[in-house]
């Protein structure tokens, strides 16, 4: 029977009630309520910072409220701890996916549950199938002996998706489980949730892709800054009214490119580049001022092509110039030599200094250029660029001085970014430089780049996000297993065609 | 100044700056957190003694004898504060030392047994030759650790029993005599009641400190430590930064060789053999983080002096050294524990993430 005042067809599963959080003066939430109901997938959606991931972690106790309540099964906690909710059969996939690097993916994602059941004495022989058998299911093809430190983040976060979903869960917490996916992998992990569903799971899903958000959802709870917007089936929203809903103002996703000249100067011409077991003879050329997107799926070869002219992994056949000169990348010392930068795709591991400063963090990348003539900082000039970016990039945090540790997602890749602007490269290669970042802050982001372009900067956007390559894009290359099969230029360049060509 | 769109009234961004400010302070005060602590237990450390026998405790010639005793192992200890600040480590520093007192002593005995007045005005040769057995030392350590890969706990062991055989083959065991007159005086002398050598262990932490916090290979090498991997995608040259952290090491232990020597004119391949873990637990007492990326040189300086402080108010009471021993063993203890407490507090405080990434390398 329904009870008069829940619009749901049975008790909720999970609900939490008036949560309260701060941190030091900043407040993360401020009375937040929600219900799980089973059979349901319920999405959270709102702006970087607006306290998603704080909620989250209240639920799976990783971090205590300041007040509410949590209620399971009826009972009301004041706060959980970690293997409580365990117990309580909740299984969360956290932002940063919080895995064991130097263990094997097969033992990540069976150790946690030897772990809560209190199993004394870790059985390979009896773990891998369990571990094999979800792998299967989701039809990844993920190498269970690796060790996860070696993995990609494409391949991390899947790991983490499988840890999660091995257990009989009845409450799954996803926060942003698909920022490092593309196409086919999302939607085998959507199918899986239809069979969670069905078999009576309650589901809770984070996304800053409002696609996703519509696609997998039955109902939309939206925050803004801590506080709660909106509830209401997902059926009831589109992307603009979810994207107005979170910020407070429209979202402009159109198409903003500027013309360049027919004469504009070459700045990066790459000529049958290649490099064993990852990509072969490709050849393409960016201009002045131009913003190129480097397309292709999971493996295809794109992340390898920019980690080659980064000097990162160097590339073993092909040359490359750079203002009409030979320049060779064997490292990365070379590459910033000549003018390339570049945003890494995992930015905890390979991104940001977790436990420093966003002060330091920024000026990671351009220490010698801020030198005095005596070979010191020059910290009056050091101290002007932090404060630069930090304003027009609009991060959220009290000071620069905040560890970036204690800032969201989407204000952490902000860092990033900043760190590279600070160092003003000729070419800016950027590897999902809006990932995890939300709707707004997407389109300021993709705004700035638009304005470093105009100011000279030639960049490469690396993205599987068509929506963001048709935003920015001048032109769109795709890659597939290792080659470059498509160019895509003006018209040419819409979420279909890119899909499409992404895919064949 | 730009200002942020959001923050239009001039109430809202007067609003803003002050909170700006308000936390800017209080995370400065965080920062010298470890230095506060440490002025604290020197504190502590100073008043217990002076309690239990302010006579001898407090004379000027024990508390000159304080400031004697500390700048060779504080310099030591800053050479290590160095290495554990890229994440590393290096337990071959008082080796190096040693080295570099044994070929002081050596080169003075040789010229002096010809031509001792030679030999005397030799002594600031003889100080460059010290610091330059421990610039070589450094370099084969940053050789080994940046370019041929090894983890430094393992090249510095290595090192370690290498630089302590060269120096036990060089003195056949035995005790050197023998030291220029002038660099005892230079031990001996005071200003205004302080030890110069005290004076020179300060300057040179200053020098540190301004070194690791404004230039910029004092913040690379701070990166370094912090996440490797983003350095090197940062493009922080790994190469360059640990080969001068190991070097700038290396030349902090040779210094530490003419302490030696300048304090008391022998040298012996055994000196110092219990400075090893001495200057591991002074660098950690200090606040260096031993993962990396963490450290302060006023707190490495503040805690060679309580180490001291306790060691000759030992002295004071008129303990036996076999209960001095025993004492300084759990008075180690004691700090590693309570520094253990810290760090764990500390990471419950940030869960898993920490965990996650100090395994990470
Ligand atoms: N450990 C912490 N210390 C201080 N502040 C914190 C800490 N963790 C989170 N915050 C702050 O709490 C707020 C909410 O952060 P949270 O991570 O929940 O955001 P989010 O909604 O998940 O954002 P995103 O979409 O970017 O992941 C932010 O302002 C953040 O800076
Ligand atoms: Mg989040």
């Amino acid at each position: 029977m329904t009870s008069p005042t829940s619009t749901y067809a049975q008790a909720p599963v999970l609900q939490v009630r008036d949560i309260v959080k701060t941190y030091g003066g900043v407040t993360a939430l401020s009375g937040v309520s929600l219900d799980l109901v089973a059979g349901e997938v319920h999405c959270l959606a709102g702006e970087n910072g607006c306290g998603k991931s704080t909620l989250i972690k209240i639920i799976s106790g990783a971090e205590k409220p300041d007040s509410g309540e949590i209620i399971i099964d009826g009972i009301a906690h004041t706060a959980m701890n970690p293997s409580a909710a365990i117990k309580s059969g909740i299984q969360v996939i956290y932002q940063d996916f919080s895995l064991f690097p130097n263990l094997s993916v097969a033992e990540n994602i069976v150790l946690t549950a030897a772990v809560a059941e209190r199993k004394r004495i870790y059985s390979r022989r009896v773990s891998r199938p369990s571990a094999k058998a979800i792998v299967d299911e989701l039809g990844l093809t993920l190498d269970l002996d690796a060790d996860v430190v070696n993995l990609s983040v494409a391949d991390k976060q899947l790991t983490a998706i499988c840890r999660a979903l091995v257990h009989d869960a009845r409450i799954i917490v996803m926060d942003e489980p698909t920022t490092a996916l593309t196409h086919t992998e999302v939607e085998r992990l959507f199918a899986l949730v239809e069979t969670l569903r069905g078999r009576g799971v309650a589901l809770m899903f984070v996304s800053h892709k409002l696609d996703e958000v519509l696609a997998v959802s039955q109902r939309v709870t939206i925050l803004r800054s801590g506080k709660h917007v909106i509830t209401s089936p997902s059926s009831e929203f589109d992307r603009r009214s979810i994207a107005k809903h979170m910020t407070g103002r429209d979202i402009n996703d159109a198409r903003v490119v500027s013309t360049l000249a027919a004469d504009t100067p070459i700045v990066l011409d790459v000529e049958a580049l290649g490099l064993r077991g990852a990509y072969t003879d490709i050849s393409f050329a960016l201009r002045r001022g131009e913003i190129l997107g480097l397309t292709g799926l999971l493996g295809s070869g794109r992340t390898e092509i920019a980690e080659s002219l980064f000097g990162a992994s160097p590339a073993e056949q092909g040359t490359v110039r750079v203002d009409g000169e030979v320049v060779s990348l064997r490292s990365i010392d070379n590459a910033i030599a000549a003018g390339i930068g570049y945003v890494p795709e995992d930015r905890l591991s390979q991104g940001l200094f977790m436990e420093k400063s966003i002060a330091d963090n920024m000026i990671a990348g351009s220490l010698d250029s801020h030198r005095t003539r005596w070979g010191g900082l020059d910290t009056g000039k050091v101290r002007a660029t932090i404060q630069r970016l930090f304003d027009r990039l609009h991060i959220k945090a009290p000071n620069v001085s905040a560890p970036v540790r204690s800032l969201s997602g989407g204000n952490a890749q902000r860092v990033v970014l900043a760190k590279w602007l600070a160092n003003k490269p000729k070419i800016l290669m950027l590897n999902g430089p809006t990932v995890g970042v939300d709707v707004g802050s997407k389109e300021e982001i993709l705004d700035i780049l638009r304005g470093e372009a105009a100011g000279g900067m030639s960049i490469i956007v690396i993205s599987d996000d068509a929506p963001e390559l048709v935003a920015s894009c001048h032109r769109v290359l795709v890659i597939r297993q290792g080659h470059l099969v498509h160019t895509l230029e003006a018209e040419d360049i819409t979420v279909n065609t890119i899909l499409e060509r992404m895919a064949e | 100044m730009n200002s942020k769109p959001t923050s239009g009234s001039t109430l809202t961004r007067f609003n803003d700056q002050v909170q700006d400010r308000t936390s800017a302070v209080i995370s400065r005060i965080h920062v010298s957190h470890g230095a506060g602590r440490m002025v604290l237990l020197v504190l502590i450390a100073f008043t217990f003694f002076t309690a239990l026998n302010p006579s001898v405790f407090l004379s000027l010639l024990n508390l000159q004898n304080i400031a004697l005793a500390s700048p060779e192992i504080g310099i030591i200890a800053l050479a290590m504060m160095l290495a554990m600040l890229t994440g590393g480590i290096d337990l071959s520093l008082v080796s190096i030392a040693n080295l570099s007192a044994i070929a002081m002593s050596t080169l003075y005995a040789t010229v002096a047994a010809d031509n001792p007045a030679m030999a005397e005005e030799l002594m600031p040769v003889l100080i460059l030759v010290g610091i330059a057995v421990g610039l070589v030392g450094g370099l084969i350590n940053g050789f080994l650790i940046s370019y041929v890969g090894i983890t430094p706990i393992l090249a510095t062991l290595g090192t370690m029993q290498i630089y302590n055989g060269i120096a036990i083959a060089w003195t056949g065991g035995r005790t050197l005599y023998g030291s220029p007159e002038s660099l005892t005086v230079i031990g001996q002398a005071t200003v205004a009641g302080i030890p110069v050598l005290f004076v020179m262990f300060v300057l040179v932490a200053i020098a540190i400190g301004v070194v690791i916090n404004k230039t910029p290979v004092g913040l690379k090498i701070q990166l370094q430590g912090a996440n490797p991997i983003a350095a090197r995608y940062s493009g922080i040259n790994s190469h360059v930064v640990l080969m001068s952290t190991y070097v700038v090491a290396g030349l902090l232990g040779g210094l530490g060789g003419v302490f030696f020597l300048a304090r008391n004119p022998t040298a012996s391949a055994d000196y110092g053999a219990s400075y090893v873990l001495l200057v591991i637990v002074i660098a950690v007492l200090g606040g260096t983080n031993p993962n990396g990326g963490f450290a302060t040189v006023s707190g490495v300086v503040l805690a060679t002096l309580t180490l001291q402080i306790v060691s000759s108010g030992f002295t004071a009471i008129r303990l036996s050294s076999s209960e001095y021993a025993i004492a300084q063993g759990v008075i180690l203890i004691v700090v590693m524990v309570a520094d253990q407490v810290t760090w764990r507090r500390r990471r419950r405080r940030a869960p898993t993430r920490a965990r996650v990434l100090a395994s990470r390398t």
